[in-house]
């Protein structure tokens, strides 16, 4: 069980040099230009497939700290335009995920699941006022606990020296694995409950 | 061109893509990309591009995926002026 997420401030990115071969093509594979249409303009597709794999390596990562992120070793095979979000497919080796991303004229925001219909995972993006780095990694701890505090009061997100962020609650990790990102003035988390949430704090009491 | 001014020079590539700016004058191989220079990772495509720019190469795929700390770009620097 795992999650993984990925925020991207279109406004940074560069589309003429995003529109590059030898830029897009460190990124997205030909099949996946041949075989997943969108009508987004190129330099957001290209970003939008940059979103979903770094999100599934994250997702995939927290199993294997020694993955090196490769985008084209990720493979996206579907993506396909939903009500108001991308829905996509990455298959690497026997691992099948699902994606989800939210793209408006400002950001790009992904969350990979290993559930089709997402059922256990909640995630959220917020507009920060500081674009400082510190500024930001603060903040999107801040959103993230926020959305925690339903789960449970009072739970620590700790940032592991070599290792994806956890959540804590008192001196005991939690089966919660958490996903945090930010980019510019944009910060996005997701978490992964298991179907019982409620059990967190039961099993804390035991 | 050796390691000490193939490090200087990657410096200066790093620089505009550093959040970490402080660190910069202190890294060394073992420096990590994303996490010791904070550097956003949709950046690292960018990093790859204009070390090619600087030194007129052509850093192939399977050198650009292994890079992640300054070590490993200076690698793929020095594999290809060499």
């Amino acid at each position: 069980m795992s999650t993984g997420n990925d925020i991207v401030a279109l406004a940074v990115t560069d589309p003429a040099r995003t529109s590059r071969y030898r830029f897009y093509s460190r990124i997205v594979s030909r099949s996946e230009l041949e075989g997943l249409g969108s009508a987004l303009p190129f330099p957001t597709f290209i970003w939008l497939l940059w979103s979903v794999k770094e999100s599934a390596y994250k997702y995939i990562s927290r199993s294997n700290p020694r993955l090196v992120f490769a985008p084209l070793k990720i493979p996206v095979s579907s993506l396909e335009l939903r009500e108001d979000y991308y829905e996509g497919m990455i298959q690497l080796e026997h691992i099948v995920l699902y994606s989800r991303s939210y793209v408006t004229s400002e950001t790009i925001m992904t969350v990979v699941s290993d559930e089709k219909e997402f059922t256990n995972t909640r995630w959220g993006s917020h507009v920060i006022g500081d674009a400082d780095y510190a500024n930001q990694s603060a903040s999107v701890r801040e959103h993230a606990l926020e959305s925690l505090s339903t789960v449970a009061p009072g739970l620590r997100i700790v940032k592991a020296p070599d290792g994806p962020p956890e959540v804590w609650d008192g001196g005991r990790i939690l089966d919660i694995p958490i996903s945090l990102a930010h980019h510019e003035r944009y910060v996005a988390w997701s978490y992964r409950l298991t179907a019982n949430s409620s059990s967190y704090r039961k099993s804390a009491a035991n | 061109m050796e390691r000490r001014e193939i490090l200087e020079e990657l410096k200066k590539v790093l620089y505009p893509y550093t959040e970490n700016k402080e660190q910069l004058g202190n890294i060394d191989e073992n420096t990590s990309l994303v996490k010791d220079l904070k550097i956003n990772s949709a950046n690292l495509v960018d990093i790859i591009i204009d070390a090619e720019a600087k030194y007129n190469i052509e850093i192939d795929f399977d050198s650009a995926e292994k890079i992640v700390t300054v070590g490993d770009c200076m690698n793929a620097i020095e594999e290809k002026i060499s």
